[in-house]
Order: C-alpha cells, then sequence, then structure tokens
C-alpha cells in the first residue's frame, strides 16, 4: 500500500470515528445537498408578518423606478 | 439562500470523484451555512428536529441541537437569529473573518479573500449584501470546493490552504462565541457543533498533509 493511499484510509477511518455520519444522513434525505446550483432566487410567498422581502415583483418595481 | 456562486456553471466535472467522506463533510458545511446565513424556515427547522446523533462527540451535539428545534418555533429562532447577528445596531456577534482577526470589517482578510475568490472562480451572489468573509459564505464555500460547486472539486492540499487561511484562524473563536452568547439558545448548539467540526477539520487536514 502506497503511503498516499495509507493517508486516505486513515483520513477515512478518522471521520468515521468521529462520527461524521452522524445525523447527516437524515438531512441528506431531506435535501441539505452541498451541491445544489446557484438558483437563488427568493420566491418565498410573502407570508403574513414576514416584512419585507425583495420579491421579484419588489425587484422589477425597482428596475422601473430606476433605483 | 446561496450567498456565494460559481462565475461560471460548472461544468465537465468527468473525471473527479468527491468521496463519501468528502460528501459528508460538505454536508455538514452546508448545515452550519444554512442555519447561520439566515434563521431556518419551518422545513429546515423540521429537517433538524429529525436529526439523530451517535455517542461521538459530534453526534451528542447534533442531538442537543435537535431538541433544540424540537423546543423552538421558527418565529423564536428568526428572533434569536436577529438579536446575534442583526441586532438593533449592530447584533451581539460580528459574523466575519476581517472583524475576528483585525477588530473591523472589511479589512485586509476581506481582500485577501477576494482574490482567492476571483482565483478559484468564486463570487458573491448577487442579491447578498454582507461582504464575503460572513461565516456562512466562507462555509458555502468549502462545501462547493470540496464537492465542485463553482467548477472542478479542489484537491486537499488547496482545500486546507483555504481552510486555513480564510477559516480556521478565526471559526473556532466565532464557534466558540457562539456557544456562550447570552442570546444564543437554539444557536448555543450550532456554536458547539461548529467548535467540534473544526477540531474535526483542523485534524484531519493535518494527517492529510
Amino acid at each position: 500500500m502506497s503511503k498516499k493511499t495509507a493517508a486516505k484510509l486513515g483520513r477515512r477511518d478518522f471521520f468515521r470515528k468521529a462520527g461524521l455520519g452522524a445525523g447527516v444522513a437524515g438531512a441528506a434525505a431531506v435535501g441539505l445537498s452541498a451541491s445544489k446550483g446557484n438558483a437563488a432566487v427568493p420566491d418565498k410567498a410573502v407570508a403574513k408578518g414576514e416584512g419585507y422581502r425583495e420579491t421579484e415583483h419588489v425587484k422589477k418595481f425597482y428596475e422601473l423606478a430606476k433605483f | 439562500m446561496n450567498r456565494v456562486r460559481g462565475r461560471q456553471l460548472a461544468q465537465g466535472l468527468a473525471g473527479f470523484e468527491v468521496t463519501d467522506e468528502d460528501h459528508l463533510r460538505a454536508q455538514w458545511y452546508v448545515l452550519l451555512a444554512r442555519l447561520l446565513s439566515a434563521p431556518p424556515d419551518q422545513a429546515l427547522l423540521t429537517t433538524v428536529r429529525g436529526l439523530t446523533g451517535d455517542d461521538s462527540e459530534l453526534g451528542q451535539v447534533i442531538r442537543t441541537l435537535a431538541a433544540a428545534a424540537r423546543a423552538t418555533t421558527p418565529a423564536a429562532v428568526r428572533e434569536e437569529h436577529f438579536s446575534l447577528f442583526v441586532g438593533v445596531g449592530r447584533g451581539e456577534l460580528l459574523p466575519f473573518a476581517s472583524y475576528y482577526l483585525t477588530g473591523f470589517l472589511n479589512e485586509k482578510p476581506l481582500a485577501r479573500l477576494r482574490g482567492d475568490m476571483s482565483d478559484m472562480g468564486i463570487a458573491r451572489a448577487d442579491d447578498v449584501k454582507e461582504p464575503e468573509d460572513h461565516i456562512a459564505s466562507l462555509c458555502e464555500m468549502m462545501a462547493g470546493l470540496i464537492t465542485g460547486a463553482f467548477g472542478a472539486p479542489v484537491d486537499l492540499p488547496q482545500q486546507r490552504r483555504f481552510f486555513a487561511t480564510h477559516v480556521a484562524c478565526w471559526a473556532p473563536r466565532f464557534f466558540a462565541d457562539l456557544q456562550a452568547a447570552k442570546s444564543a439558545v437554539f444557536y448555543m448548539p450550532v456554536g458547539a457543533i461548529g467548535s467540534v467540526f473544526m477540531s474535526i477539520e483542523n485534524q484531519a487536514f493535518e494527517m492529510a498533509a
């Protein structure tokens, strides 16, 4: 076994012992995906009492008003 | 939600293999980023409530977090997030690398980070106004470097360099502060998870070196 492979195995073992797999497996199932793209469109519905949200509509307004 | 993005769409990733443990590391970073970037919504809070842990140190703190999530509501967490990180005037904590390293916001550490981000093809998301050295942005960047969200995944020595330059030099202090913050209830175990995870990352990078 090369030194590099040994280091890699040691690392894997270390993570396993550190409990890295604890909990997040569940998170993965619910879609806490790490490699989510960059679809950063905050289109949350303006729920009651949620305060100011820069929605698409608001952005459009700013754009048209040339802010 | 995302604070940073790749300057170009990731493409041509064939040939890069992200190992299982690296996926797990990335997910811990994503979890921290999501919780610190903005207060969790109902969906995320429900997810967190269902997290379980083994008897490792990390497993124990994740159980504490799940319990804290079960004991709170989205509105209460929102208030907590506000007093911790936003505040009237300023929040209890300033989760920025520059502040922790120099005592001021927008100082040289931020400039250095921007340089490295530009070299690595990472840009701040368009709708984010806060500087890039926010703890949540840095966690997102670590996750992206590991999985290749900004292009190709970067190798361990490069991850290590980024981690040492921009994260390890202050994030452990921040997470300790978060754990001890007056307003932190739900965020107390978040700080604990950050602390434990940072020390795991530190040790693992040393093993790989």
